[in-house]
């Protein structure tokens, strides 16, 4: 899988700065920042390179949708994040906030998100029938398949943080 | 007391409650706002209110932290013009701010830090919470029918396919605090003529974005949007309900919020579009905009 080597492209592209050029939607990525071993961030065709994986979300008139992407937990392992075995103790205590590019912001527990502790799917998703996600929901988002309300299956995403709980 | 201090603005008559006058929420009413070189600024003034819940300041959230914030209108060349070198020596000459300093920082020194921080910190004190709204939240008054059913729409997404009626105005403005720390396209135009958000992020998702701003003392505090387009809260309320523009950047929270099955209007009613208005007047703090402690120590 091709990463973005230099995590600062992917800060040029997401933070706050006036003088950065514009991102075409299509070329967005995702970073993953925090308590993990590596810097790590990615775009959409990167993601494509990963095992695919597709969550149910239902929509307002209760239809099922599906979503295709990347299990949460796969990103945060290849960050380096604690996971599986690791996830214990003090670890227990950190958690993953995601935040989006309009600025809204939801957040799990590690352990929520772990296959070792609960079955819960909850995906990265950046396709939806077989195409890329429309513009103000991708490229990348949330889906937890199962939650009875879909407030946590955020649109736009743009980074991952992974912290501890103070 | 530096609030309301002209001596921080390069002509000496312009200090931060000029535009930002409590008896209007802290705002002027002017669509822009002139400084000391009597050009107007780009986009209307904000209302200041609850602040110290905010995160990123200004239409676009160019600044993160009410200290940074209050440097911007300080230094403007449009506001205020000075820069805070200037500013700590004017105040230095004011005798009867040493003793000020003293008590709030616990020595005479006066420094633009200073200077800062203590505007900042009045700031947050300027907490908006005795509105008809939180005391019908307190459970100590009623709203009236209008009230009432404006409040039923105002928290409440339409849903034509089970009957439900509503105008979806929570998913920004929900909460007591009636905004959420966002950025959203709510459909003003369809190619924004103002650099936006986008200009701050460099993101082609955010094109038209602008802060989600409070609706505390939304009454007192036209004209309304990020270039004081709307007159009228009655004008609002048919931006959104009828004259929404479309575009691939539209909110979601806007998009196909509608009260008509797989419509793109959000078709409220006139009486429902009243009533709405009618809650949000319920929002009117009349104690914030006439408490002491917010008001010209000067006058």
């Amino acid at each position: 899988m091709k990463l973005i080597a230099n995590i600062g492209l992917a800060v040029i592209l997401f933070c706050s700065s006036p003088a950065s050029a514009q991102v075409k939607p299509g070329s967005a990525s995702l970073k993953i920042s925090g308590e993990v071993t590596k810097d790590f961030a990615f775009t959409k065709d990167d993601l494509r390179k990963l095992d695919r994986t597709t969550a149910i979300l239902k929509d307002r008139d209760g239809r099922d949708v599906p979503y295709t992407g990347v299990s949460v937990q796969r990103l945060l392992e290849m960050a380096g994040v604690t996971t599986g075995k690791q996830l214990r103790g003090e670890n227990l205590t950190k958690y993953l906030l995601v935040k989006c590019a309009d600025g809204y912001e939801i957040l799990f527990s590690l352990a929520e998100l772990d296959n070792g502790f609960n079955d819960k799917k909850v995906i990265l998703a950046n396709e939806s029938a077989g195409k890329d996600l429309p513009v103000d929901r991708g490229p990348f988002r949330i889906v937890i398949e199962g939650e009875k309300v879909p407030a946590r299956s955020s649109f736009q995403v743009v980074e991952f943080k992974i912290a501890f709980a103070k | 007391m530096l609030f309301y201090e002209k001596s921080l603005s390069s002509t000496n008559k312009f200090s931060c409650s000029n535009c930002h006058d409590q008896k209007f929420a802290f705002t002027d009413r002017k669509v822009f706002s002139p400084g000391v070189d009597s050009e107007v600024n780009p986009r209307n003034t904000m209302s200041l209110a609850n602040l110290l819940w905010v995160k990123n300041f200004f239409w676009d959230g160019r600044t993160e932290g009410l200290e940074k914030q209050v440097e911007v209108p300080l230094t403007g060349v449009h506001e205020m013009g000075q820069s805070l070198d200037a500013s700590v020596a004017k105040v230095k000459k004011k005798k009867f701010y040493a003793a000020r300093f003293e008590k709030a920082f616990g020595s005479r020194e006066i420094t633009a830090n200073r200077i800062v921080k203590a505007i900042a910190q009045f700031e947050r004190t300027l907490v908006s919470a005795g509105s008809r709204y939180d005391l019908h939240l307190q459970g100590k008054y009623r709203l009236n029918a209008e009230e009432q059913n404006g409040m039923d729409l105002f928290f409440t997404n339409p849903n034509p396919s089970k009957g439900v009626r509503g105008a979806g105005c929570a998913s920004c403005h929900g909460g007591p605090k009636t905004y959420s720390e966002l950025f959203q396209n709510n459909g003003l135009e369809k190619q924004p003529n103002d650099p936006d958000r986008q200009a701050i992020t460099g993101l082609a998702i955010d094109e038209g974005r602008f802060r989600v701003v409070t609706l505390r003392n939304i009454a007192l505090t036209a004209p309304y949007m990020h270039d004081g387009r709307f007159s009228s809260l009655e004008q609002v309320l048919d931006h959104y309900n009828e004259h929404v523009v479309q575009s691939e950047f539209l909110s979601p929270f806007i998009k196909n919020n509608s009260n008509i099955a797989d419509g793109e209007k959000l078709g409220l009613t006139a009486i429902e579009k009243k009533n709405i208005i009618a809650f949000l007047g319920s929002l009117t703090d009349s104690t914030f905009i006439s408490d002491p402690r917010f008001s010209d120590p000067f006058k």
